[in-house]
C-alpha cells in the first residue's frame, strides 16, 4: 500500500435499509462543494413513473440542473443507480449500473451503462441511486461503505495517476482482506484532459486474484468526474445472493433465472460463443456484409480485417469464466493476460488488458487502417487506464487521419506526427498526448465536432467537407457500424436521445440483410420498439446482451424473431417476481415509454432535443467522394436507376455522387416524420401534450417547457 | 451425409452451402452459419463447397455488440 496522507473532510453514518422487492427507497445525495452528505426518500410516484436505474437518475439529474448548465458547473451531477433487479446473481447479467451527467461533449444529458459490481453494492449498501454534484478542492475518495454504515468524503493524496493502478490500490486500502467485497468507480488523466473521459467500474476477480474493469465509455462521464476532482467513489459490500433483494416471489425468480441461464450454457456454444470470444465474431461477420468501418467509416471491409478478428483474439484471451457480474453465464468479459506494450509509461511490463471487445477493434482497429491485434490491445490498455472511451478515441482518430490524407491538415498541425491511415506508433502517440493534454492530442481529445470547428477555422480546412466526414452527432462520435446502406440504423443513430451509440437500436441486420422493414411505416415501428424495450434493461439493472445474443432454438420459427418474444416474457416475469408488481412484454415497453420521452424532454430543457438536432453527417448516409461511390459502383449506379428511375447514361461520377446524397438525405427526412409520428412528437421532435399526458409524465415544468416552444 | 444443426440432410458432390441452404423451406433467412466450426456469411455461401459429413449451425444474428 503506498498511498500518501488522508483527512476526511465529511463523515456520516446512517441506518441501513435492507433492499425489499428490489428496492431501497432510498438514493444518497451528496455535494462536494459544502461539503455535505444526506439520505433521502425516492417519493412513491417518482418510483412508479421511473422504475429505477436510467429513470431515477434522470429525474434526479433534472432535479440538480437547470436550461443554462454546463457541463463543468458544479450544479452538474454524476448519478448512478442500479434497478430492481440489480444485484441478482442467479439471473444472467443483472449486475449493471447506469450513469448520466451533463455531457461535455454534447452539452446534454448523456446515459452509459456499464458492468462491474458497483451498482449492487451501492444498492446493498442501502441506496437505489447515487447524487454528487459539486466540486472538491483537491483529489478526493467517496467511500460507502454498507457493512460499516458510513459514508466519507477523504481527501488523499499521493494516488497513482491512471485508473490501472488506482482501483487496485484503493480495493486493497478499503478491502480489510477481503477484495470481494470492494467495487472501485475511477477515472484517469486522459478523463481530466479531454472531454471523452470514462469511469472504470471494478471488481475482484477472484479466480486471477486481481482487480479487473469495465467502462462506462460514452459521452464523457469520466471528465465530468474528474472536473469535479474525484479520483474515486469506492463502495464496500459482503455476501450476495438471490434473496439480497428480497424479491416479492424468491422461487420465481429462482425459477426464470434457471431457465434462461440454463439455456445460455446449452446454446451460447453453438451460437455465438460468448463465453469464449466475446463478441469478436463480430468483426468477420461485419466485414463479410460490408459493415466494418474501415478508415473513418468511408469502406466496409478490408482484406487484412480476418487479422483482428475472431480468430485472433480466441488465442490471445486468457480462458476463464469471465463475467462482469457475479452468476452471469454469458461471460463475455474477457481479457488478455501478461500483455507487454511497447509505449507509455507500462512499456516493457506485464499488464492484463480487459478486453477488447467489437468496438474497440474496429474503432482502435480496422477505422485507423491498424490490423494488428497488439496495437488494438495496447490502444484499449492505456484508454481505459487513462479513462478515455475506446470508441471516441478511436472515431475521433478516423477524423485526423483523414483528414491528414485528404491535405485538410498536415505536420504543420498535428506537431509532426505522419497521421496516415495504419501508423500504429502515431496513433498510440496521440493516446498519450490525449492523456496528458499534450501536443495535437489536446485538440484531438476535444472530439469530434470542436475539431472540425478547429480545422475550419484556424487551419483553414474545408468545412462542408469537415461536416460531411467528421462522424459525430450531436456532439457525440459515432460507434462502430457503417449505416450507409441501412436506413433504418441511419435513423438508429441519428434518432438516438444521447448521439449515434448503437444501444438503442441495432437494426442493421434486419434492414439490410433481411429486408424485414421496406416501409418508412415498418422503420418507423421498428424505431419505436426496438430503442424502448432495450432502455428498459437500463431502468432495472440489466445487460441486454442475454436478450438477443444468444437465443432459442425455435426463435427462427417465431412470428416476431427479432424481438426474440420468448425471453421478452422471462423479462416481465422476472420483473413481476421481484417487484410483485404484474407485468406483461406490453407493460415493459410503456414503463420505458415514460423515462424514453422524458428523456428527450430533457434534451429540450438543455437547449436541444429538435428535430434540427437529429441531424447526420452525409457519410453516415451514403459516399461522400468519389473514391467512396466508386469502390461500390455497382451498387450505387443500380439503386439509381432502379430504385429512384434515374438516367445516369453519359454522367460522371460527381454528378451521380450529388443526385445519390439528394436522394438520400429526402429519405432520412421521411424517415424522421414517420418516426416522430410514431413516437407521439410533433413534427419538429418533441413530445405532445396528449403523449405526455398518456405516459404520466405531465409534471408543471414539463409543460412549462413544452408551452415554451409552442407545443399543445 | 450433412447435418444442419444435427438434423441429416443428404449429402451430392459439388453442392456449395447456398445449394444446401435452398433446400430448406427457411434457407434463405440465414446470413451466418457456423461450418465445422468456421464462421461463414452469405457472400460466400455460393463459393463455399459442402463435404460430406459436414456439420452446420446457423448463428442468429440480431444482435450487434
Ligand atoms: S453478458 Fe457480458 S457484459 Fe453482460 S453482464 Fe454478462 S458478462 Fe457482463
Amino acid at each position: 500500500m503506498h498511498l500518501g496522507s488522508s483527512r476526511t473532510v465529511a463523515s456520516f453514518s446512517y441506518e441501513r435499509r435492507d433492499a425489499h422487492k428490489g428496492y431501497t427507497d432510498r438514493f444518497l445525495d451528496m455535494d462536494l462543494s459544502r461539503p455535505s452528505i444526506s439520505v433521502k426518500t425516492v417519493p412513491l410516484q417518482i418510483k412508479k413513473i421511473f422504475v429505477g436505474g436510467r429513470g431515477y437518475d434522470l429525474w434526479l439529474l433534472w432535479n440538480a440542473v437547470d436550461a443554462g448548465t454546463q457541463w463543468d458547473d458544479p450544479q452538474n451531477a454524476i448519478c448512478i443507480a442500479s434497478g430492481p433487479m440489480g444485484g441478482t446473481p442467479a439471473y444472467p447479467g443483472s449486475g449493471k449500473s447506469i450513469v448520466t451527467a451533463i455531457s461535455p461533449l454534447t452539452g446534454s444529458v448523456i446515459d452509459s451503462n456499464v458492468g462491474g459490481y458497483f451498482g449492487p453494492y451501492l444498492k446493498f449498501s442501502g441506496f437505489d441511486a447515487l447524487r454528487i454534484s459539486g466540486k472538491c478542492a483537491s483529489d478526493t475518495i467517496v467511500f460507502i461503505d454498507g457493512i460499516s454504515r458510513k459514508v466519507d468524503i477523504i481527501e488523499m493524496s499521493g494516488l497513482p495517476d491512471d485508473a490501472y493502478a488506482l482501483s487496485s490500490e484503493l480495493t486493497d486500502h478499503f478491502c480489510q482482506g477481503k477484495p470481494m467485497d470492494i467495487s472501485v468507480v475511477s477515472a484517469g488523466p486522459g478523463a481530466a484532459n479531454t472531454r471523452m473521459g470514462c469511469l472504470n467500474f471494478s471488481w475482484y476477480d477472484s479466480a486471477r486474484g486481481r482487480v479487473r474493469y469495465k467502462q462506462a465509455g460514452r459521452g464523457g462521464i469520466g471528465t465530468v468526474f474528474a472536473d469535479k476532482r474525484i479520483r474515486a467513489v469506492v463502495a464496500r459490500w459482503e455476501k450476495v445472493s438471490v434473496k439480497s433483494n428480497n424479491p416479492a416471489d424468491l422461487d420465481a425468480v429462482k425459477n426464470v433465472a434457471r431457465c434462461h441461464a440454463q439455456e445460455i450454457v446449452a446454446l451460447d456454444p453453438k451460437q455465438n460463443e460468448m463465453a469464449r470470444i466475446g463478441t469478436t465474431h463480430l468483426v468477420p461477420i461485419m466485414n463479410d456484409f460490408d459493415l466494418l468501418p474501415t478508415k473513418n467509416f468511408q469502406f466496409g471491409s478490408h482484406p487484412a480485417a480476418f487479422l483482428i478478428g475472431r480468430e485472433a483474439f480466441e488465442k490471445l484471451f486468457d480462458p476463464g469464466f469471465d463475467g462482469c457480474w457475479k452468476g452471469c453465464t454469458v461471460a463475455c468479459a474477457h481479457g488478455v493476460k501478461d500483455f507487454v506494450p511497447f509505449t507509455g509509461a507500462y512499456r516493457g511490463q506485464r499488464v492484463f488488458v480487459d478486453g477488447p471487445e467489437y468496438e474497440t477493434i474496429a474503432g482502435c482497429g480496422s477505422n485507423l487502417g491498424i490490423f494488428d491485434p497488439y496495437t488494438i490491445l495496447e490502444m484499449n490498455f492505456y484508454c481505459d487506464a487513462y479513462g478515455l472511451d475506446t470508441i471516441s478515441v478511436g472515431t475521433a482518430l478516423a477524423f485526423v487521419m483523414e483528414c491528414f490524407e485528404r491535405g485538410l491538415i498536415t505536420t504543420d498541425h498535428t506537431g509532426g506526427l505522419d497521421l496516415s491511415f495504419g501508423n500504429r506508433l502515431n496513433a498510440l502517440e496521440l493516446v498519450h498526448q490525449m492523456a496528458s493534454g499534450s501536443g495535437f492530442g489536446a485538440i484531438v481529445g476535444q472530439g469530434v465536432r470542436r475539431m472540425k470547428g478547429i480545422f475550419a477555422k484556424t487551419f483553414g480546412a474545408d468545412a462542408s467537407l469537415l461536416n460531411d466526414i467528421g462522424m459525430e452527432s450531436k456532439g457525440l462520435e459515432f460507434s462502430e457500424y457503417m449505416t450507409k446502406e441501412s436506413l433504418a440504423q441511419q435513423g438508429g443513430y441519428g434518432l438516438a436521445l444521447k448521439g449515434p451509440q448503437h444501444d438503442e437500436a441495432w437494426l442493421i441486420f434486419l434492414d439490410m440483410v433481411h429486408n424485414f422493414m421496406p416501409t418508412f411505416e415498418q422503420k418507423a415501428e421498428a424505431l419505436h420498439w426496438f430503442p424502448m424495450f432495450r432502455t428498459w434493461f437500463g431502468l432495472c439493472g440489466l445487460c441486454k446482451l442475454p436478450w438477443n445474443d444468444i437465443v432459442p432454438e425455435d426463435n427462427k420459427d417465431t412470428p416476431e424473431p427479432a424481438k426474440v418474444m420468448k425471453h421478452v416474457q422471462w423479462y416481465a416475469d422476472y420483473y413481476t417476481a421481484v417487484t410483485g408488481n404484474p407485468a406483461s412484454p406490453e407493460t415493459l415497453i410503456t414503463m420505458s415509454e415514460r423515462v424514453y420521452n422524458f428523456q428527450r424532454l430533457f434534451n429540450l430543457k438543455m437547449g436541444f432535443g429538435t428535430r434540427e438536432h437529429d441531424s447526420l453527417p452525409y457519410r453516415a448516409m451514403g459516399p461522400v467522394t468519389v473514391e467512396e461511390y466508386e469502390s461500390r459502383q455497382q451498387r450505387y449506379d443500380d439503386q439509381l436507376t432502379g430504385t429512384h428511375q434515374v438516367d445516369i447514361i453519359g454522367k460522371d461520377t460527381a454528378w451521380k455522387v450529388a443526385v445519390l446524397r439528394e436522394k438520400r438525405e429526402a429519405q432520412y427526412e421521411l424517415l424522421k416524420d414517420a418516426v416522430y409520428k410514431r413516437r407521439g412528437w410533433t413534427s419538429d421532435g418533441i413530445p405532445t401534450v396528449a403523449t405526455v399526458k398518456r405516459l404520466g409524465i405531465d409534471f408543471p415544468d414539463v409543460m412549462t417547457l413544452l408551452a415554451a416552444h409552442g407545443v399543445k | 451425409m450433412v447435418f444442419i444443426d444435427d438434423k441429416p440432410y443428404a449429402w451430392q458432390a459439388d453442392m456449395t452451402l447456398a445449394d444446401l441452404l435452398a433446400r430448406l423451406p427457411d434457407g434463405d433467412i440465414y446470413a451466418v452459419v457456423k461450418f465445422d466450426g468456421k464462421l461463414i456469411s452469405r457472400p460466400f455461401f455460393a463459393s463455399t463447397m459442402v463435404p460430406d459429413g459436414a456439420r452446420i449451425v446457423p448463428v442468429p444474428m440480431i444482435a450487434g455488440g
